[in-house]
């Protein structure tokens, strides 16, 4: 620079416009001005994946729920149904009679199934993701198979097999230590049979001369039945190899230093489990749950391959109930209404999910 | 860029499988295979078919598989038939009949023939989906028993032939009724004299599945019946009716009748070949599953014993019927024609352990099957096993009731009065 002459001025550059030197890693701020490919190209991949679930899940959703408000036996072309209004609704939450109660004695099932397994299949399937996640345990690729074994085999051929183990000359009573029991045959619910236990047979008078839904409120606190029980390990069994699995990635996007530091702030091992390790799973485990409540309120290959409602419907449940109603009962329209109930239920729950485990705005 | 978009074709693809994996169906129609195999029967049938008239024409035959020997049988006629006139019938066996055949005719495109159970009738009549029988179709109709025409006459109106039926017999042991100084039973009190005697610690005197198809039975033989004829009114609450009921429910509360499923059988007819009970009640089919699974068995069968008001038993039969929507009614009901005249159903019932629909064939048939006349003479006096659209809910409280009998806690008064208000729920 020359003493005495002052600077040339200097053109200010459009930020993200043609002389920035910095255009190309500037290219998505502000207004990204894409190639006009770009956006084709990405639904054109996406395509085939959302035709698949629009024409297989939206679609049918929709339907479902139209068919709820019609009157339509499942044997006639669609379209040759008449409209039934709220007809369907009233005679399953309303109208006094076998269907209601049917169907408030599949919710009952289907809500301690719920209760029980949740908790169950997400407890067991955390610990043993942090048992494998150990850094000394060796052959974890092996163990991690075989839990997630269950998981991939076909649920019907489970179930008969677990049909067959839990006779009662089966091989559940053979290795149990205590005297045997009839497991699938028997339809008292848990909670008759422990509060049979402290010496309350049948209920007190307030509770077997009240009904809610055509159910006396007794009947309603009978918790699962002993078959059902059978039911609920046999699902714990298979689906907790997925949950661990999604666990396992949980764990493992906790990244080692944070750890570290906890230990060199001199934290044991619990405090590092519960203090650290818990509230960083927080989405995992919010995840877990919500799929478990959607699973759980949904079961059906089991009922229908195992016990088809037996013993005196207590393993019946709302998605096996919509089977019987709209194929053996031609009653579609029905199934339907069942449908979108369950549909609420599911909603409600994964709500109360998301409150209880709702974590300080991360997701 | 280029690995952004191998990625993106990844995840593409791992979109796609999820899509399409779904969320676990469960029933599937599985088309069975047709056998190329020689006709079963081993026979050739002539019929009154012309020659060539239905050439060409495509006939595709639905019904649910009870197992090989069933499917071969009947892919064997159909060759012959086939042959004859130069049609191309097949046979589809469907893993889940109810499931596959509803959502064919909701779809409209229903198969050209299909079997129809007398329980599923009402609901197909009922919703128009049945075509009626025309009046020249069928050769000699008044030939079939008229309790099987009955069975699958809806509101008035005919509308299929029966391929077949069966009926309750008592199935027994001869042995063990000889080794207790017993004569075959033939009432109610004869019943339950052997019964008790022929009950050990290791074995019951009679299996029976606690459910309406066969309590009911004993039902007919008091003179009671869960409905009238034409199913409009619930006539269950009936001294004879209780009568029936508080019999049966006796017999298993003393041991002598066993539930299936309290020894470990998946049926009544399980129990009976593992020798777990003396005697059971069940239909036709026992046969066919006796010789195969438990062939050194030694069994007879007798008419069911008669109670107060005379005998009574269930006549289980399926039709082949044609939809209303059908694309060519004329070749399905040739088709029809020709698998249920008297030389089809002799056919038919030659190779396969059911009886054939029409009563002048009888007399041959059990020329071949003497030991299964118990179950012929049934035909006589037989209820048909159906009832109005949606009536399975009523069935199945019954059900839900008598095997709370069974377990201890519940009663007959019980049993009545839950299933008259849920059929009155559902017949108004």
């Amino acid at each position: 620079m020359q003493p005495g002459v002052a600077p040339a001025p200097v053109e200010p550059i459009k930020v993200g416009g043609p002389a920035d030197p910095n255009r190309r890693r500037l290219k998505y701020r502000g207004r990204a001005r894409l190639d006009p490919k770009e956006p084709f190209i990405g639904w054109l991949f996406s395509a085939p994946a959302l035709t698949g679930l629009i024409v297989f899940l939206v679609i049918p959703i929709i339907a479902a729920v139209w068919v709820s408000f019609r009157d339509w036996n499942g044997l006639t072309p669609i379209f040759d149904s008449t409209p039934a209004g709220w007809a369907n609704f009233q005679e399953l939450l309303l109208d006094d009679g076998v269907r209601r109660t049917d169907f408030a004695t599949s919710l009952r099932n289907n809500f301690y199934y719920v209760l029980g397994v949740v908790p169950a299949q997400t407890f067991i399937a955390f610990v043993i993701a942090v048992v494998l996640n150990q850094k000394f345990l060796k052959g974890k690729g092996f163990f991690r198979t075989a839990y997630y074994f269950p998981s991939i085999t076909s649920s019907i051929a489970v179930t008969l097999i677990f049909v067959f183990l839990f006779q009662t000359n089966g091989a559940i009573n053979l290795v149990l230590p205590i005297q045997d029991i009839d497991w699938l045959d028997n339809p008292r619910g848990l909670i008759h049979n422990f509060l049979g236990v402290l010496g309350v047979q049948d209920g007190p008078a307030f509770l077997t001369e009240r009904e809610f839904m055509g159910l006396e409120l007794w009947d309603w606190l009978a918790g699962p039945s002993v078959a059902m029980t059978a039911f609920m390990m046999l699902v714990t069994w298979t689906t907790s190899g997925t949950l661990m699995l999604i666990f396992l990635a949980g764990l493992q996007n906790i990244s080692p230093s944070v750890e570290e530091a906890a230990i060199v702030d001199g934290a044991g091992p619990i405090q590092r489990f519960f203090r650290i390790t818990i509230p960083l799973m927080r989405p995992t485990i919010f995840f877990v749950v919500t799929l478990g409540l959607i699973g759980t309120w949904q079961v059906f290959d089991q009922i229908y391959a195992g016990s088809g409602g037996d013993p005196r419907k207590t393993t019946l449940t709302p998605a096996y109930l919509i089977y019987v109603q709209a194929f053996t009962n031609s009653k579609a329209g029905l199934a339907g209404a069942i449908a979108v109930i369950l549909f609420v239920i599911i909603m409600i729950f994964t709500l109360i999910n998301r409150r209880v485990i709702r974590d300080t705005g991360d997701f | 860029m280029r690995r952004n978009k191998s990625l993106v074709l990844i995840l593409g693809l791992a979109l796609i499988m999820v899509a399409c994996g779904g969320g676990g169906a469960t029933t599937t129609t599985a088309a069975g295979e047709t056998t190329t195999t020689t006709a079963a029967t081993g026979e050739t049938t002539t019929t009154a078919m012309t020659g060539g008239e239905l050439e060409g024409v495509e006939l595709r035959i639905w019904g649910g598989s009870s197992g090989e020997a069933e499917d071969a049988a009947l892919t064997g006629l159909l060759e012959v038939f086939n042959a004859e006139t130069g049609a191309n019938a097949v046979f589809e066996a469907q893993a889940d009949m109810t499931t596959a055949l509803n959502t064919a005719l909701a779809g409209g495109e229903p198969p050209d023939v299909f079997y129809v159970d007398s329980n599923n009738l009402p609901d197909l009549a009922a919703a128009g989906a049945l075509a009626p029988v025309p009046e020249t179709a069928l050769s000699e109709p008044d030939d079939i028993y008229p309790s099987l025409r009955e069975a699958f006459t809806f509101d008035g109106t005919w509308y299929c032939p029966p391929k077949d039926f069966s009926t309750l017999g008592l199935v027994y042991d001869p042995a063990a009724l000889e080794a207790a100084g017993l004569e075959v039973p033939t009432t109610w009190e004869e019943l339950a004299v052997a019964a008790e005697a022929l009950t050990t610690d290791t074995q019951a005197g009679l299996a029976m599945g606690v459910e309406y198809p066969r309590w009911a039975v004993f039902m007919f033989q008091a003179g009671a019946d869960l409905t009238n004829a034409d199913v409009s009114v619930i006539t269950l609450d009936t001294p004879e009716a209780r009568e029936a009921l508080q019999f049966v429910a006796d017999q298993y509360s003393a041991g002598h009748f066993v539930r299936p499923s309290d020894v470990d059988a998946g049926w009544a007819g399980e129990a009976f070949g593992q020798g777990k009970a003396a005697m059971t009640i069940e239909g036709n089919w026992i046969v066919g599953y006796l010789d195969q699974t438990f062939p050194d068995k030694t069994w007879a069968v007798a008419e069911l014993p008669a109670g107060p008001a005379g005998p009574g038993t269930f006549a289980f039969t399926v039709c082949y019927g044609v939809a209303e929507s059908a694309a060519n009614p004329d070749a399905s009901w040739a088709l029809i024609e020709y698998l249920t005249n008297a030389q089809g159903a002799l056919a038919w019932t030659t190779a396969f352990n059911v009886m054939p629909a029409r009563a002048s064939v009888a007399a041959e048939w059990l020329a071949d099957h003497p030991e299964l006349e118990a179950f012929v003479t049934g035909a006589d006096y037989a209820h048909r096993w159906g009832f109005a659209p949606g009536f399975g809910d009523v069935i199945s409280v019954f059900n839900d009731q008598a095997n709370a009998i069974v377990d201890g806690d519940g009663t007959v008064d019980e049993l009545i009065e839950e299933t008259v208000a849920a059929g009155e729920d559902v017949i108004g």
